[in-house]
């Protein structure tokens, strides 16, 4: 079978539309993700000598992209560090549990969640809108675990290692995370919805 | 005092690690006896991988966003110089 040549005229014809959507399903707004774009097809130009032909062009240049996503939130978790603070009464985990006993603070308790009323797809529009708002409310470093995390898949020690953190505190933040956004979704989402 | 009985901080974060690993047995036990006395801790056990769910169909909802065409044509002429 003959290998196949990369044709880099033909990419934005071929894979264009595709890849941007791609980012934009991983980034928050529009220039960052026609910013990936360029990146990946400006690297993919500059690697052409190892694109061997083995995979599909389209496959490489995801494989591409993907890393080129990591690179982005490497990138946004490493503005400002925020160190984990010493005293129970000054963790952010004082928000949600009393620093005295660990128990729930009063009304953050998780309330119950309506059941979705089935595959309403105007529903699930309207519910992955707010989610993906509450996502975009989350700190950098929450919201780079976010997505590489939920959306990547990429395992916890990959996380780590693109993100510089330790097990322990990865674990902090993804708790940390999960706490905010389900605070968000609870006041946006279930706490608006009538229920029956 | 903290203990696992009452600490639901602690439990919360076990049950996120769980998502990803096996706890040790001793953590496993528990929270085991904190979910069976906390309905609040078991319902954020229902809820957070029904979260993780939700946020993975949410990366993967169909778009049909088009590239900005003057972008799209300033990316082509670096694209089309011969290399």
């Amino acid at each position: 079978m003959a290998l196949l040549v990369p044709e880099p005229a033909q990419w934005l014809a071929r894979y264009g539309d595709d890849l941007y959507r791609f980012a934009l399903s991983r980034v928050a707004s529009a220039e960052e993700a026609q910013e990936l774009v360029q990146d990946t097809l400006c690297s993919a130009l500059d690697a052409l000598a190892s694109f061997r032909g083995e995979a599909s062009e389209r496959t490489w240049l995801f494989v591409i992209l993907r890393r080129k996503v990591v690179d982005f939130y490497r990138r946004q978790a490493r503005s400002p560090f925020v160190p984990l603070p010493v005293l129970p009464e000054q963790a952010p985990e004082a928000e949600f549990f009393r620093p005295d006993t660990g128990h729930w603070q009063p009304g953050q308790g998780p309330a119950d969640w309506a059941a979705p009323s089935g595959e309403d797809d105007l529903e699930q529009q309207e519910f992955q809108a707010v989610l993906r708002s509450c996502q975009q409310r989350l700190s950098p470093q929450h919201g780079a675990v976010f997505v590489l995390r939920f959306a990547e898949e990429l395992s916890a020690e990959e996380i780590c290692a693109a993100l510089q953190l330790t097990a322990a505190n990865y674990w902090v933040i993804v708790h940390r995370l999960k706490l905010h956004l389900r605070r968000c979704l609870e006041k946006n989402w279930f706490g608006s919805t009538p229920r029956s | 005092m903290r203990t696992f009985i009452s600490d639901c901080q602690r439990a919360t974060l076990l049950i996120e690690r769980r998502a990803d690993q096996q706890l040790p047995l001793a953590e496993r036990v528990q929270l085991w006896a904190h979910l069976h006395l906390c309905a609040y801790c078991r319902r954020y056990a229902v809820q957070s991988p029904a979260l993780a769910r939700a946020a993975r169909l949410t990366a993967q909802a169909p778009s049909t966003a088009r590239l900005p065409s003057d972008f799209a044509a300033q990316l082509q002429r670096r694209l089309d110089e011969p290399s």
